[in-house]
């Protein structure tokens, strides 16, 4: 399965896999009418897809913006080329010039084989958005991207890892399958850490009356623990009343990377109903780059019932109360060399402009708490992704390697920060797909960094007498 | 034939650009958008619609995407559209005023008409090279030729020829045609009457009206309506996006560091 015709592919749902979210794959010999049907509806609704499809002037620019051309150079890694396999297809059957001059524009009938090569190459950008940035029209191959790997998923072809991750959020409300008894010990535990490592009493309230809704990534659990200790130890010193829902124990939303229907909505409405339940005045966002963009810029349109809390990020909170002077931190508990990996879905798709917006908040943060932070070039919304956005994260040996290489531009960058040199440095990556990514990546190009997220080094950072 | 080339279809090329421009805009806007989709706002989020302008401005203005993410692009691709707009805008006004128009700015009828011919030649010369340049590249770098179609390069082959025969009439006065006389030329069209004579007798101008007139009926039907696509996609992507106020409810760190909270002796949270 990993290969099909030479193209990598990530390992595909099986029949039973997707029977959990009651889909029922189209057969074979009616996926490319069905397809074309779904395209015909996409081109109806989301203007910027259809922008993407009749603007772009192929003027290449892209190409060496794009993390997964610069780590492949798969002439189909070039976001131009990526809207392409769709774009092809779509002039074919929607435009004037692609029904009478076909070869001339590039137009060409759909095929299964073309329907494999959407999978294989939707599945390998990481909806970062750069090539969306840097376009001269902004033109946002993201957009493509998200509209073939909603009709991929309803004609029944997506990755296992992804539809594992959509069954743990209809199941238990979040995408690593943890369920509350789970949750709740694993953060005893937590509790029982920051006794031992720091001597201050922490505690993690569940489902409790509380005025703050604080929702981590879930992966924070076992992957970050870090991150899920800074974050309470955080909410303790300023003396919040706060809480995590077991409902919805989870800051990302795998629904926006492959099923922006049902999927979505549904966690979102598990938010909505546990923000009633618990009686919560205000909704605090944990790290995590894609489930930021999910809940901030879809959230309010696709939510079935009208919102009546404001949701903020973390990061955006922890940086008000140090600009306004009312955190005591030490910054030299964490001494390292820093330097800070600015998660794409942060800073392209979330951020305001301006000295408080998200961008440099997390500046603001980091400068706070290190004494040796030093920034890679290129930064902020010019940023490089980390090679595994979108959960790109799939660890089958042909598209483990495709991760290595979308890792390169980013494994250069921190490579010539210098930060890795005594190999003592801290790669401050605050979202939970870009540690994940990092997790093993940073031992493959040997980078000498250890990984953290920004809470972390907040949490180490607290002054308590 | 020449008769049909300056006479008749330039009736069927306004018509066909005008329709096929409604057409594509009219596409473009029947597909629903924001509100009832989502946001894809573009960092940094502009946060006063001043603020969001400059983004168009210094894009369409200054190409600022292509400096700085492409700067050996730029090279060509933004002295190839400033020309560009100067030399539609520089025959609109020139025949309209049939090269007087610097009159209005003080200068004598002479130096208006020697100031028109000046900026047309140097214009008319950028636009040719820029073209050419861009063209060179499309076909030399790798990633260029990846991504084209055939008519990619067509696109600019043919802004290529249509220039040249403009430049050659405008190098080689013996094939020019007067600005009284493209004046006199194009009342004539708009007043739908019969088109003065000494038209027929200019191949250069036939020939360069005809591949216009072939530009104007391809044109609502390429890529190279991007003019368009530009608004359209930053219309949705740079818009004005406020955050919510930070700040947390029931909050008082003060006496929460009073109180101690966390630490042992305190016991517990808040
Ligand atoms: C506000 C108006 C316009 C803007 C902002 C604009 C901008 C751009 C940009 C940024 C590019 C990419 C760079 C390049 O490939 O050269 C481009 C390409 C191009 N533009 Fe425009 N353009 C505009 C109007 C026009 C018009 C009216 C035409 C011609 C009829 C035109 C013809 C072209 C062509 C042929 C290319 C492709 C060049 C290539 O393939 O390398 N543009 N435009
Ligand atoms: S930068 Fe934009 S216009 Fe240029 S090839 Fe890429 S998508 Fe097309
Ligand atoms: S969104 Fe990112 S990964 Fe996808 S095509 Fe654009 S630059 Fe490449
Ligand atoms: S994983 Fe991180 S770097 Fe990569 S797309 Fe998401 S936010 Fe960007």
């Amino acid at each position: 399965m990993p290969e099909y015709k030479g193209m990598a592919q990530p390992v595909k749902a099986t029949v039973e896999d997707l029977k959990k979210l009651r889909l029922v794959p189209v057969p074979d010999e009616k996926k490319v009418e069905e397809a074309i049907r779904l395209l015909d509806e996409a081109r109806k609704k989301f203007r910027s897809f259809v922008l993407a499809m009749e603007s772009c002037v192929k003027c290449g620019l892209c190409a060496e913006n794009c993390h997964a051309y610069l780590g492949t150079r798969d002439p189909h890694n070039i976001p131009t080329n990526r809207a392409e396999l769709i774009r092809k297809v779509y002039k074919r059957y929607f435009t004037l010039e692609g029904r009478w001059f076909g070869k001339l524009v590039g137009a060409e009938d759909l095929t299964l084989d073309t329907l494999e090569q959407w999978y294989s190459y939707f599945y390998q950008c990481t909806e970062c958005r750069r090539c969306g940035s840097v376009c001269p029209f902004g033109i946002d191959t993201c957009e493509v991207t998200m509209i073939a790997r909603q009709i991929l998923y309803w004609l029944g072809m997506v990755p296992k890892l992804h539809v594992g991750g959509g069954w743990g959020i209809e199941r238990v409300g979040n995408q690593t399958n943890v369920a509350k008894p789970a949750i709740v010990d694993t953060l005893e535990f937590l509790s029982e850490e920051i006794k031992d490592e720091f001597g201050v009493d922490v505690r993690f309230p569940v489902d409790e009356e509380a005025d703050i809704l604080y929702v981590p990534s879930s992966a924070d659990y076992m992957l970050n623990p870090y991150t899920l200790m800074g974050a309470a130890m955080f909410f303790t010193y300023i003396g919040a009343k706060w809480t995590i829902p077991s409902f919805m124990s989870e800051a990302g939303n795998f629904g926006l990377l492959f099923d922006q229907r049902h999927l979505m909505r549904h966690l979102f409405m598990r938010l909505h109903d546990s923000a009633v339940n618990l009686g919560v005045k205000k909704i605090v966002w944990g790290e995590c780059g894609h489930g930021w963009r999910a809940w901030k810029m879809y959230l309010p349109y696709f939510v079935d019932r009208p919102l009546r809390w404001e949701i903020t990020h973390l990061h955006d909170e922890v940086a008000y109360y140090i600009r306004t002077n009312q955190l005591k931190l030490d910054p030299t508990r964490n001494s390292q060399p820093v330097t800070l990996h600015d998660p794409c879905n942060y800073v392209r798709a979330c951020s305001p402009a301006g000295p408080y917006g998200h961008t440099e908040n997390m500046r603001t943060i980091i400068r706070a708490v290190t004494v040796d932070f030093r920034e890679m070039y290129p930064n902020r919304e010019k940023n490089f992704c980390c090679g595994g956005g979108s959960a790109v994260l799939f660890d089958d040996p042909e598209m483990y390697q495709k991760r290595i290489q979308f890792s390169q531009t980013k494994a250069d960058q921190i490579r010539a920060t210098g930060v890795g040199k005594d190999g003592n440095g801290i790669l401050c990556a605050p979202c939970s797909i870009c540690k994940a990514q990092f997790y093993p990546m940073v031992e493959e190009h040997e980078l000498g960094v250890t990984v953290h997220g920004l809470i972390d080094l907040v949490g180490k950072a607290l002054v308590w007498k | 034939m020449a008769y049909f080339i300056v006479q008749i279809l330039p009736y069927i090329a306004v018509t066909i650009f005008g329709l096929g421009l409604l057409f594509r805009l009219v596409r473009w806007a029947g597909a629903r958008l924001l509100g009832t989709s989502h946001e894809i706002t573009l960092a940094p989020f502009p946060q006063s619609p001043f603020q969001a302008g400059w983004v168009f401005l210094r894009e369409i203005a200054f190409f600022r995407n292509v400096f700085f993410f492409d700067p050996s692009l730029w090279v060509g691709a933004w002295p190839m559209h400033m020309a560009l707009f100067m030399v539609l805008g520089g025959h609109a006004v020139g025949f309209y005023f049939t090269g007087h128009q610097f009159v209005y700015i003080g200068m004598s009828p002479e130096l208006s008409e020697y100031m028109s011919n000046l900026l047309g030649s140097v214009f008319g010369l950028v636009l040719l090279l820029g073209l050419i340049y861009l063209l060179v590249r499309k076909v030399s770098l790798v990633k260029t030729r990846q991504v084209s179609n055939p008519s990619d390069y067509l696109h600019l082959i043919f802004l290529i020829a249509i220039v040249t025969v403009g430049d050659i009439m405008r190098y080689f006065p013996q094939y020019g045609m007067h600005y009284e006389e493209v004046y006199e030329y194009f009342k004539a069209l708009i007043l739908l009457q019969p088109v003065p004579e000494f038209v027929f007798h200019n191949w250069f101008f036939i020939t360069h009206m005809l591949l216009v007139q072939c530009l104007m009926i391809y044109f609502p039907f390429s890529k190279l309506l991007h003019l368009f696509g530009m608004f359209a996609m930053r219309w949705i992507e740079n818009r004005v996006h406020i955050d919510p106020e930070p700040g947390l409810p029931g909050v008082d760190v003060a006496a929460a560091r009073a109180r101690g909270t966390g630490l042992p002796s305190a016991g517990g949270t808040a």
